[in-house]
């Protein structure tokens, strides 16, 4: 027998004919005689009793009933969603434990890494040496003049060049390049499947990758040589790192945006893996940074980075870092750290590297870059990539056997999915159950507290018997009202608050630079005062009811509950963290103190200016200021950054920030606002 | 340019009229693409008068091929077999003028004679069964989803009965992902006279000739009625054309890797700055490279195929393309004759001796190739597993001349076109051109039982680039029906483009139309976890076998007391009988 406080999910059932045809089907009513329907509306689908023993009820169904409408079963929701987020957020803190998280492995059988020897060196050195003088040479120089340099080392290798011109338009910014490619055909394919490997003429950082230039170009000629690859080799140096790769990845699709990016003049086959070669030092190196994150939060397939880690730890006794985490020891203190970092970077979702373009097309990619000073040579940066290319040459299928979602606590540790997404689903949840809690509460017109109950054992409470359809029914009298639920305000409301979003989306993604820095500060501002304004424009003629008020609520929170668990599934980080800072909106309101809501406009002042003053430390434009702070960036870069990525790398980030957090943030600071 | 393509190929046809007599003949014409690279284009051509093909008297060509045929009542037969992608950009025109190429993998076609398109298509079928056990490819997937019925784009090119032509159908097939190797060369070999024993047919070694940059062997058969009167005969011609890389094939076979070579070997660019420190820029390979025959195929020729047959002519049976300059040396008694032309030299070799060629290193100028008539390439647009785009550039050289070919691509089934999107433009403007295609016949798919057909005429104007897209949706397969590396994608089967001669040209000329082919294409389908499934699969089995064999079990054993099974009581089961027969007595007279 259901314990039913769920009346409410009736929302969710299917319609009323198709039950009342199954049951009429099943001859439910006839098969169950002394069940009878208590509730006139729904006929007793949400809970049935037993009136054999007429209108004393028999022990154990008498307390579930009764527990039904304990208002202490009521006032749960709020401590079940905290310790839904604590749970979460503590699972989440257990992951980097040898317990949660597992050791790497290569899925794919084909790409055997590792298993190749590699003759990259020798005389190949002095070829090194020559094409890094040619690329300092022309460093800083027109672009057309490091092209034409760059066609002719590939001319000279008895490669075709190619070239193509982008220009990508941000924030009043012009971003400009040509990148130069070339096509080493596979002596016995058909240009139906390709490798890329690429090099660009300024790394993230913007300096220039010197010995990365040169190093791809002396691949591209010892490559050459070789009579056993299977697939196309893609050279490609592009002139920056992160509007380059993207117009060639958008015009290897055809789908760039034409004139401002030019189409290509050659092709090839499908994309199978792309290799970024970033070396921008001028001596040795002491580790390899393995980047690995895409656009969006999307990842390449794990054993694209796991071979990677493996030909470079294993073959080439390199030792591997990522995400920036120069020293590693296998903590746990340094797994997790690797694992937020990480967490971070795939919630942000921008390019953190030339490969991330290529994700969203589907082409796992991973950047190599060289780092710190130690006593590894170019010669064996190039051996690892030649072992990397002999092994994606390997590959019979796309990548597809190991995972795409994955979180990296070190180079050879790692948690799926499986294990992690409870974490963010759980933050998710909290929200959907508070959404669940509101709309109950929104339909009860009256609530029986604790001392009411007592008061009432003394006298019976008034019952009515219903006859319907044949069927006897007894039910106290309180429970037939029904209450009507105003919905229309609310969810214009909490609509219009979503389209709102609309416009910080546009303003920062079409303002000019110069003009960032004061748009942010005046929106910043603005946002502070808007929900009081709201509030009272809300109050203006008529003070909304409470039920509006806990429907305007109930919706904001559902669709962020709804939103998020389906964040997860595509951007985990991202979900989780806008999960854990909107948190709070959960608790604003109190729907369940009976003196707020008997007294919503007296009660509870102090708490809704203390619920005020954290929603506003919590607020989107808060949130930033506070980690450009932190990380010691500027608020204006970040726009930047971010207008770039809205136009040539397609982010959603901002979307899922303006769109979904924002105004679920906005909904949350009217109904605590103490003007409403 | 022009002059000297067409100088080249009316040298290939003085050669093939002159011996036109004999029975069989076979060339072999070698041919530096650039200094790197080396054309060799295999030619054999086997002839059987139309009699004695009928009655079964083989002697050029082969009983089992000739069996085949007739049993399978086909008249003309063309089998491609290619690996490799033809680089027009820096190869120029194709060998015979595309004529003797296949797209990627195997492609076959055939006209079959028959009364009805059922029974020519139940022909095809024993065809291709039989071709697949001859020449060891999977030709029996040829079925009817890869079968096409060409209407346009293929036009016989034997001689044919005008009464016969009406009975005759053509049927064309494709297997984009078949690999060509040396299962497939070794009965191609067994079909020649001189099965690769004498020859220049001893040079066809498969570890040279699957390493090269570009590869195709192909199988013509069809009735030749000369124009004179004379009796007709069926004339079978192989063909084995490769583009071998100089430098990779003349690697020793025991030790075939491309090690850095050692420092001192490095030929470096010296006026470099740096170049007396630790840089070496490398000297591009600019003067033709030293070859021999024997360092690029392995071993030199063998003597002459069929020297010692009585109603043989020695004959030039080996042409090498390079300008009279040109340093050769050769051994083995063969005798050389330098054409005209000064860029080609002939040599009839000895009846048993090892023939070897030797090109020292030596910078001549290289002979230009001429340029084909049309670049195409072909990719397809978007990504995702729902739909997507084919895109095909047509490129015309030419700066005066328009240029008019038939464009005919087979989809797979699962690959759904929409007719409606396909367009042809200028690269140049953005607007479709509507005049671009000339006329069209489309055939659409059904699922699983035939592919979709499109043919097309297309003009492109002098100098300038057509743009040709269509977009399709992708199919959802049933998940038996992916192969077992469904993740790999789907081979689409290349484009096959004859351009038509100009307008103003004769009608003789159509029987040589240029044939080029696109490159294939790998269509990525929406691909279940597959590993799924198999979990659930074997998980179910384990537990059903668990179960099944507890249940069998106790269902089989009979369990006898420990005490019963010593000496069995008959008088105990006689009374359990007759307590039975009670029982059921007593049943019945209840019921009564």
């Amino acid at each position: 027998m259901p314990l039913d406080g769920l009346g409410y999910l009736k929302i969710l059932a299917p319609p009323e004919k198709v039950l009342r045809w199954i049951e009429g089907k099943l001859n439910l009513l006839g098969r169950l005689p002394h069940y009878v329907s208590i509730d006139q509306k729904t006929y007793g689908r949400y809970g049935v009793l037993p009136t054999t023993s007429g209108p004393s009820l028999p022990g154990a169904e008498a307390s579930l009933l009764l527990l039904r409408r304990d208002p202490r079963i009521l006032k749960a929701p709020p401590y079940v969603s905290l310790l839904l987020i604590l749970i979460g957020l503590t699972s989440l803190f257990l992951l980097p434990l040898d317990y949660y998280s597992r050791h790497t492995y290569i899925s794919e059988n084909a790409l055997l890494p590792g298993q190749v020897h590699t003759y990259f060196g020798g005389s190949e050195q002095n070829i090194f040496n020559a094409y890094k003088h040619e690329v300092q040479a022309v460093a800083g120089k027109e672009q057309h003049e490091i092209s034409n340099k760059l066609e002719e080392i590939f001319n000279s290798a008895g490669l075709k060049a190619a070239r193509q011109k982008y220009q990508f338009e941000a924030a009043g910014n012009r971003y400009t390049g040509e990148n130069v490619y070339s096509i080493l055909h596979a002596p016995r394919g058909d240009a139906t499947e390709a490798i890329v490997l690429i090099a660009a003429w300024t790394n993230m950082d913007g300096e220039l990758n010197q010995s990365g230039c040169a190093l791809v170009l002396t691949l591209a000629r010892y490559f050459k040589r070789w009579s056993l690859w299977s697939k196309d080799i893609i050279i490609l140096i592009t002139s920056d790192s992160k509007a380059g790769p993207q117009a060639w990845a958008d015009a290897y699709h055809n789908e760039h945006s034409v004139p401002a990016v030019e189409p290509l003049p050659m092709k090839s086959g499908a994309l199978q893996g792309v290799v970024v070669v970033d070396n921008a030092l001028n001596h040795r190196f002491e580790s390899l940074h393995i980047v690995y994150d895409g656009i969006n939060g999307q990842l390449p397939n794990l054993d694209l980075f796991n071979t990677a880690t493996a030909i470079a730890s294993g073959q080439m006794g390199i030792s591997v870092v990522l995400q920036r985490m120069w020293k590693h020891g296998d903590s746990y203190r340094e797994r997790l750290q690797t694992m937020l970092r990480g967490m971070v970077s795939q919630g942000l979702g921008h390019a953190s590297g030339p490969h991330s373009c290529f994700i969203p097309y589907h082409v796992d990619a991973i950047t190599l870059q060289a780092v710190g000073d130690g006593w590894q040579d170019e010669m064996a940066m190039g051996r690892c990539v030649e072992s990397t290319f002999r092994s994606l040459n390997n590959l019979l299928e796309k990548f597809h056997q190991s995972f795409f979602f994955y979180l990296l606590m070190q180079a050879n540790r790692f948690v799926s999915i499986g294990t992690y997404l409870p974490s963010a689903m759980l933050v998710a949840v909290n929200f959907s159950i508070m959404a669940i809690a509101l709309w109950i509460r929104s339909g009860r017109s009256t609530v029986p507290t604790i001392g009411s109950k007592k008061k009432n054992e003394e006298k019976e409470p008034e019952m009515e018997v219903i006859r319907q359809d044949g069927m006897v029914a007894i039910a106290p009298k309180h429970r037939l009202v029904i209450v009507e639920r105003e919905l229309f305000l609310p969810i214009t409301l909490v609509v219009a608050s979503h389209f709102l979003g609309v416009i910080p989306l546009y303003i920062f993604n079409h303002a000019s630079q110069s003009a960032f820095s004061r748009t942010f500060i005046i929106f910043a501002q603005a946002n502070m005062l808007l929900p009081s304004f709201l509030a009272a424009l809300l109050s203006y003629q008529s003070p909304l009811s409470t039920q509006q008020r806990l429907l305007l609520q109930c919706f904001s929170l559902l669709l962020l509950g709804m939103f998020l668990a389906t964040l997860a599934t595509l951007n985990f980080s991202l979900a989780f963290l806008i999960g854990l800072l909107a948190a709070p909106l959960s608790f604003v309101g109190q729907p369940y103190s009976t003196t707020s809501y008997e007294n919503p406009a007296s009660g509870g002042k102090v708490r809704k200016l203390l619920m005020t003053i954290v929603l506003q430390l919590l607020s989107p434009p808060a949130v930033m200021l506070a980690a450009c702070k932190a990380w010691d960036v500027r608020v204006e870069d970040v726009l930047v950054e971010a207008a770039f990525g809205w136009t040539a790398h397609g982010l959603w980030t901002q979307v899922v920030v303006w769109c979904i957090w924002w105004p679920a943030w906005t909904v949350g600071s009217v109904v605590c606002s103490p003007l409403l | 340019m022009r002059s000297v393509y067409i100088l080249f190929l009316s040298l290939i046809l003085i050669v093939s009229f002159t011996f036109a007599d004999s029975d069989y003949h076979e060339n072999l014409i070698l041919e530096p693409l650039t200094p790197a690279l080396l054309l060799a284009s295999f030619n054999f051509r086997s002839n059987a008068s139309q009699p004695s093909f009928e009655q079964q008297h083989f002697q050029y060509i082969p009983r089992s091929l000739g069996q085949i045929l007739q049993h399978a009542n086909t008249k003309e037969l063309h089998l491609r077999f290619s690996t490799g992608k033809w680089d027009a950009e820096s190869w120029g025109a194709r060998p015979w003028r595309g004529a003797k190429e296949g797209g990627t993998g195997v492609e076959l076609w055939a006209w079959v004679e028959a009364d009805s398109d059922e029974k020519a298509f139940a022909n095809w079928i024993t065809l291709n069964n039989a071709l697949s056990g001859l020449f060891c490819a999977s030709l029996n997937f040829i079925d009817s989803t890869r079968t096409t019925r060409p209407v346009m784009t293929f036009e016989p090119a034997g001689d044919h009965a005008n009464s016969s032509l009406s009975t005759l159908h053509l049927l064309h097939g494709t297997l984009p992902r078949e690999v060509v190797c040396t299962e497939n060369l070794t009965p191609f070999l067994k079909l020649l006279p001189c099965k690769g024993k004498a020859g220049i047919s001893t040079l066809l070694d498969g570890h040279k000739l699957f390493d090269a940059s570009w590869q195709t062997m192909s199988i013509d058969v069809r009735p030749v009625c000369p124009a004179h009167g004379s009796e007709c005969y069926i004339e079978m011609e192989q063909a084995v054309d490769m583009v071998l890389d100089i430098e990779r094939s003349k690697r020793p076979r025991d030790n075939p890797i491309p090690r850095p070579v050692p420092h001192e070997e490095l030929a470096c660019d010296k006026s470099k700055p740096y170049a007396d420190f630790d840089g070496c820029y490398p000297l591009d390979v600019s003067s033709d490279q030293s070859w021999s025959l024997s360092e690029v195929f392995g071993r030199p020729i063998r003597g002459s195929c069929l020297a010692t047959d009585a109603s043989h002519r020695a004959t030039e049976s080996v042409c090498l393309n390079v300008r009279h300059e040109r340093d050769v040396w050769t051994s083995g008694g063969a005798i050389e004759n330098k054409k005209a032309s000064g860029q080609s030299r002939c040599f009839t070799l000895h009846e048993t001796n090892l023939f070897e060629m030797n090109l020292p290193q030596q910078s001549t100028e290289t002979i230009i190739r001429p340029e084909p008539p049309v670049y195409a390439s072909r990719s397809f647009t978007g990504h995702g597993q729902e739909r997507g785009g084919v895109q095909t550039l047509l490129t015309n050289p030419s700066t005066t001349l328009p240029i008019e070919f038939m464009y005919f691509e087979t989809l797979p089934w699962f690959m759904k076109p929409y007719l409606h999107t396909l367009t042809a433009r200028l690269s140049t403007v953005a607007i479709p051109d509507p005049s671009i295609i000339k006329s069209m016949y489309y055939r659409p798919a059904l699922d699983r039982r035939r592919g979709t057909q499109l043919e097309c005429l297309i003009s492109v104007p002098p100098a300038s680039t057509v743009v040709l897209t269509y977009d399709f949706d992708k199919a959802i397969l049933r998940y038996t029906e992916y192969p077992p590396d469904a993740n790999r994608g789907f081979d689409v089967a290349p484009a096959v483009i004859r351009i038509l001669p100009p307008s103003g040209a004769e009608s003789a000329a159509t029987s040589e139309a240029d044939f080029l082919r696109t490159t294939s294409l790998l269509l990525s389908l929406p691909t279940p976890d597959f590993s799924m499934p198999y979990n659930v699969i074997i998980l179910t089995s384990t537990v059903m076998a668990l179960a099944f064999g507890m249940v069998f079990n106790l269902l089989v054993r009979r369990f006898v007391g420990a005490d019963e099974v010593e000496g069995y009581d008959l008088s105990k089961l006689r009374s359990k009988i007759g307590a039975r027969i009670i029982a059921l007595k007593d049943r019945l007279t209840r019921r009564r």
